[in-house]
């Protein structure tokens, strides 16, 4: 094999701690390599288009570029030499960057250590082979998970463009945690004016199949041919039938179910429709509250319903769907503030989180959207806020900011000023984060215009005094210790990855950070990608996240989908398993061992049988070649040959 | 070596009372096993056990389809070899048809251990064999013998009661069995078949009840501190001549011709006599029976250089079973562990 | 033919130094501990330089061999990484890694190999420092430990420990 090695320089950031000519000059020592050179930037047009010279000028059938990461670059390099006429599978990078120039000082090291990677890169490709992808067929077919305002942003703007998508909700109605907001910062706009038509927008979509009451019980497949099996938990109710009139709310004698849409203020029914713009709005049945389905003698719903739509012995069902791409929107949980024990954990019913309060304001919640005390219905008069609540505080494993707090308390701040003229709100926090469009203006109309005393500092204390409560905190600013007597107390609670977040992950095979967030492809050029092909992100499963940020990522996210689809087929990856069958002893350990049931026995002629594996199946993780003891099944690009190889090179 | 190989004669049995009670025993179980045989093998497409051959101390394989060759089966403490290598290895199985009827075999306890694992991993399914299990009261090992008594032309080897009786030109010499016997059998679990069709003579007490007495000379060795561990396998494994015998005579070893050690596709191993292949070779060898080794100890029986094989399999059987709790060769039903996981075990 | 570019200006025979000191190979999965190495290297958090990275797709790829191949052929100390459990790009891969590697860290020692020269861990793509802490710590461990020393031809002087076995 004829080899050539380009060691990139990256400006300074590889030349300034490698000595890239050096290892230019020692690659060309390597067995098979006739061509070595340094270069400013490799990655650059002149630098590609310097090796396509090389290529063609030194018959060269093998190519290593010395770089940064192959997860960087290994594409662009790819392609460069696939113009040039090589198969793009006979080139290999070595990482003298990440790996390298990056991680230490010592030059002599450095350049040692880049010369032992290149050596390695170049052993491997000897090994190397020109490979081939097939073509399979894409299902233009959408799967979005969760149903608040990124998954229906996504859901939408798929749907527009003519595809076919199913969303599935857990929760009974669409609209996620927007749906129970009031207002929305930096504009006052009303929650629910602007995402109301957009959920009825998903209702109505001929095109978009939606599962509420529904998880994601299991997927298997790849990149265009997922197959998803969709729980429809019991909901006591035939939505076929039910029109959502409410007359079984009204009769159900269960009136000590907690309103969990309003956040347990105030109480609900056992069967429900949570809020008068519900989508779907359909009745469920809540089986922990309900009289007949624990033993007690009640049906009223049953009698009362004009459509017979309830129905006591309903049971989860399983549904499945084949699609060609998944995008996660499970949005956010709050954190539970209970573990602090100074701000009362959770004893004090005056002592609220920012989403009860947020119901509080809403015309739709449980007072009516006049602002009054859980505890006692009074309207309060001294209100104080408290920022960073769960958030940047890692003696309580949250040492993220969650991003919309300080706005959220801007904007109930306002409100409250609105609603309550003579009120007077206080705000302690850490730091001001306002960095989006008219956002730090927001902030200041709120300390300027509508009076709310901001104070910088934490507090310490949160305890009774009468029926009000007192706030004990520092103003760092003033240096002095301060005490605010509160008739209502808001904890700004921070945003905390979704319950469950972890099990959906490893369902969808992507990667979450410790947290509970999952992790895009790449921070900043690939956010809305992950590592497994097909499946998308959008919303604040990523991280914490305002509402335009999560419909931007849900645009993003269908705009991924949309390129995908734009598609009729694929190029499968050729770096699967592929099984040897001359040394193939057909002992069935790689059929036991796979991950994805891609391989399969095929019996020969005179019912000899082999394993075979499935290309478009594999996902090219390596454990059949691991684990198959003549090693007959190998996966390609990375046989045992090619790992030798570059072992064999750091042997002595 | 000085093992004469002159054919045994019933002559030579001269035994004092006592003996001969014992020695009845296990004439009575050869009368067993022939009889099973007898009645079994028109079903059967062969018989596979032991017989009698040129050199007393050694038993040799037979293939039985004919009712004539039945009197020259055997059992006892000189049958060493595990022949469950054979259902599964060229070339004895060659010729016989897919749809053929069972095959019988004889198995000792930890013989039998090979068989559920090779059921286990699919090589065979349990209705192609009928097993004549033969409770094992521990084989010999020749070479203890020869290392005992110094060999000249050994007429007759037999054993009565706990002594191994030789006669060897005119001499006899008496040896206590419990000195002889395979460094596998001091500290055997099993010598009860653990499956089988038929059982011939009675139960055996196991040796050892605990991991401790069967993995005694695992322990020995790793009492040595880490340096002396080394030497004491580079001493060991310098003598390998890479032959391959272990490899060719385990059961489980299944790979034969397709072998990682000999190919080159892939390539883990040069054909250099150095210290650091034939290390390899070893630590391929167990590795890829690691969680499947069920001890029979034929690779070290038949270590022309005899170097304790076995022992290296033996650490590796002692850690799947204080790590995953899993002895193989038990369940035809479990997977071995290293084909499976627990994705609760967090730190094994 | 050897083309030597006229951009490189150094004499090819001057970096002998390559193969001295210790080597230490890293088996590391691409789509978690790769990246967390990269992340590292972009946070330009320094480490020691002894390591050599080999790219596998998944440790489940790892077959334990690669392992006891390096170590028995004179390799320092081999480090291999992946997705934390449960975190497996392909589910399930570093599960089955997680048992056979244990099984041969457990093994390593019996054969007179010291199993400090060996070292699984998991690290995810974001987690840099962690990458950071890691390579230092058993960089250090191997330098402590010296340079492998590997297996030699017996020696007519040497004395071999004399272990009774049954």
């Amino acid at each position: 094999m004829r080899i050539g090695v380009f060691v990139c320089n990256c400006g300074t950031n590889i030349a300034g701690t490698v000595d890239t000519a050096k290892v230019a000059s020692e690659a060309l020592t390597f067995a098979d390599v006739v061509y070595a050179t340094n270069y400013m930037y490799t990655c650059s047009e002149p630098g590609q288009q310097e090796i396509q010279r090389a290529i063609g000028e030194h018959g060269l059938q093998g190519v290593v570029v010395a770089a940064c990461s192959p997860r960087m670059h290994e594409p662009t390099f790819r392609r460069a030499v696939e113009k040039a006429g090589l198969n793009k599978y006979m080139f290999e990078m070595a990482n003298i960057r990440e790996h390298v120039s990056w991680i230490g000082n010592d030059k002599a090291a450095n350049t040692a250590k880049a010369a032992d990677l290149v050596r390695m890169a170049v052993a491997k490709l000897r090994f190397n082979q020109p490979l081939f992808s097939s073509k399979m067929p894409v299902n233009k077919r959408l799967l979005v998970i969760g149903g608040g305002v990124a998954g229906i942003q996504a859901a939408l703007d798929c749907a527009d463009g003519g595809m076919d998508v199913v969303m599935v909700e857990r929760k009974q109605y669409i609209g996620g945690k927007m749906a129970q907001l009031d207002k929305t910062f930096p504009t006052i706009d009303c929650s629910s004016c602007i995402l109301g038509p957009k959920m009825v927008d998903v209702s109505q979509k001929e095109n978009i199949t939606l599962y509420a009451s529904s998880e994601i019980e299991s997927i298997s497949g790849y990149i265009g041919n997922f197959t998803v099996d969709i729980r429809k938990k019991a909901t006591y109710v035939n939505w076929d039938a039910c029109t959502g009139c409410g007359a079984c709310m009204e009769k159900c004698p269960a009136k000590n179910t907690p309103d969990v849409f309003n956040e347990n203020l105030g109480s609900a029914r056992a069967i429900n429709i949570p809020f008068p713009q519900a989508i779907p709005k359909k009745a469920v049945i809540d089986a922990r509250h309900c009289r007949q389905l624990n033993g007690k003698k009640c049906g009223v719903c049953a009698k009362i319903c004009p459509v017979k739509a309830i129905d006591f012995e309903m049971k989860d069902t399983i549904v499945t769907e084949k699609v060609g791409a998944i995008i996660a929107a499970t949005g956010y949980d709050l954190f539970d503030h209970s573990v602090y024990g100074e701000y009362g954990a959770g004893r004090y019913p005056d002592v609220i989180t920012g989403i009860q309060y947020e119901r509080i304001l809403s015309a739709s919640g449980p007072y009516g959207g006049h602002i009054q005390r859980p505890s006692d219905g009074k309207e309060p008069k001294n209100i104080v806020f408290l920022a960073c609540v769960g958030s940047r505080d890692a003696s309580v494993g949250r040492p993220y900011c969650s991003g919309v707090c300080c706005m959220y308390i801007a904007k109930q701040a306002i409100l409250t000023k609105d609603h309550l003229p003579e009120s007077n709100s206080y705000v302690f926090y850490m730091d001001i984060r306002a960095p989006g469009k008219n956002y730090d203006e927001f902030v200041r109309r709120a300390q300027e215009e509508y009076g709310v005393q901001y104070i910088r500092g934490r507090v310490a204390k949160i305890y009774p005094r009468g029926d009000r409560m007192v706030v004990q905190g520092a103003d760092t600013l003033l240096g002095v210790q301060v005490e605010v007597e509160a008739d209502l107390v808001v904890l700004a609670t921070g945003i905390e990855s979704s319950a469950g977040a972890g099990e959906l992950a490893e369902k969808l095979r992507i990667s979450y950070d410790q947290y509970g967030f999952y992790m895009e492809s790449h921070p900043k050029l690939r956010p809305v990608e992950t590592n497994t092909a097909g499946v998308y992100l959008a919303g604040a499963c990523q991280g914490p996240k305002d509402i335009p940020s999560s419909v931007a990522q849900g645009s993003a996210a269908a705009s991924k989908v949309q390129s995908l689809f734009a598609h009729d087929t694929i190029e499968t990856n050729p770096q699967v398993a592929l099984v040897n069958e001359r040394n193939c002893i057909a002992c069935g350990k790689c059929i036991q061992v796979c991950p994805f049931g891609a391989i399969q026995w095929k019996e020969l002629r005179g019912g000899i049988k082999k394993a075979e594996v499935l290309p478009t199946v594999c996902q090219g993780c390596g454990v059949c070649n691991a684990t198959c003891p003549p090693k007959a099944v190998q996966l390609q690009h990375a046989t045992d040959n090619q790992l030798l190889a570059e072992v064999n090179e750091l042997c002595a | 070596m000085a093992v004469g190989w002159v054919k045994r004669s019933a002559a030579h049995h001269a035994v004092s009372e006592i003996e001969r009670v014992e020695k009845a025993v296990l004439e009575t179980s050869r009368m067993q096993l022939h009889k099973l045989v007898e009645e079994a093998l028109p079903e059967l497409e062969m018989m596979i056990g032991w017989a009698e051959s040129s050199d007393p101390l050694q038993t040799t394989p037979i293939f039985i389809r004919d009712a004539k060759s039945i009197s020259k089966l055997t059992c006892g403490p000189l049958c060493s070899q595990n022949l469950t290598g054979y259902l599964v290895k060229p070339p004895a199985l060659d010729s016989v048809p897919k749809d053929a009827k069972p095959i019988g075999i004889c198995v000792k306890g930890c013989d039998s251990r090979s068989l559920v694992a090779l059921i286990q991993e699919k090589f065979l399914t349990r209705d192609r064999v009928r097993i004549f299990g033969i409770p094992c009261r521990g084989t010999v090992d020749w070479r203890k013998v020869e290392k005992r008594v110094q060999l000249l032309n050994v007429k007759s080897a037999t054993v009565e009661d706990d002594w191994l009786i030789l006669d060897d030109s005119g001499t006899t010499h008496k040896i206590a069995l419990e000195e002889v016997l395979s460094r596998k059998c001091l500290g055997c679990r099993y010598p009860n078949p653990v499956i089988h069709d038929v059982l011939i003579g009675q139960s055996a007490t196991p040796r050892s009840t605990d991991l401790a007495t069967t993995y005694r000379d695992v322990d020995a060795i790793e009492k040595e501190p880490l340096e002396q561990r080394l030497a004491f396998w580079q001493s060991e494994l310098d003598r390998c001549i890479r032959c391959y015998a272990c490899r060719n005579a385990c059961p489980l070893c299944v790979c034969q011709d397709k072998c990682i050690v000999e190919t080159r596709e892939p390539r883990w191993l040069t054909q250099r006599a150095g210290i650091p292949e034939k290390f390899l070779f070893h630590f391929i060898h167990a590795m890829h029976l690691a969680g499947r080794c069920t001890g029979c100890g034929e690779c070290e029986r038949v270590c022309p250089m005899e170097i304790p094989v076995t022992l290296i399999k033996e650490k590796l059987n002692k850690i799947m079973e204080e790590m995953l709790g899993y002895a193989a060769g038990l369940d035809p039903d479990a997977v071995p562990p290293l084909l499976t996981f627990n994705p609760g075990e967090t730190e094994i | 033919m050897k083309d030597l570019s006229p951009r490189s200006s150094a004499p090819a025979d001057e970096t002998a130094a390559t193969t001295q000191g210790i080597k230490i190979v890293g088996f590391l999965c691409n789509w978690c501990s790769y990246g967390g190495a990269d992340t590292a290297g972009v946070c330009r958090f320094k480490q020691p330089t002894d390591l050599r990275v080999v790219r596998i797709p998944c440790t489940g790829r790892m077959d334990p061999l690669f392992i006891a191949k390096s170590l028995i052929y004179g390799v320092d100390g081999v480090l291999v990484s992946g997705c934390h459990p449960r975190d497996c790009h392909y589910a399930v891969g570093n599960f089955y890694a997680r048992r056979r590697m244990e099984a041969l860290k457990a093994f390593l020692p019996f054969m007179g190999i010291d199993t400090q020269r060996f070292r699984y861990t998991w690290v995810s793509a974001s987690e840099g420092q962690q990458w950071q802490k890691v390579v230092t710590e058993f960089s250090e461990q191997i330098h402590r430990l010296g340079p492998n020393p590997g297996l030699k031809q017996r020696s007519g002087d040497h004395s071999i420990p004399s272990i009774a076995l049954r």
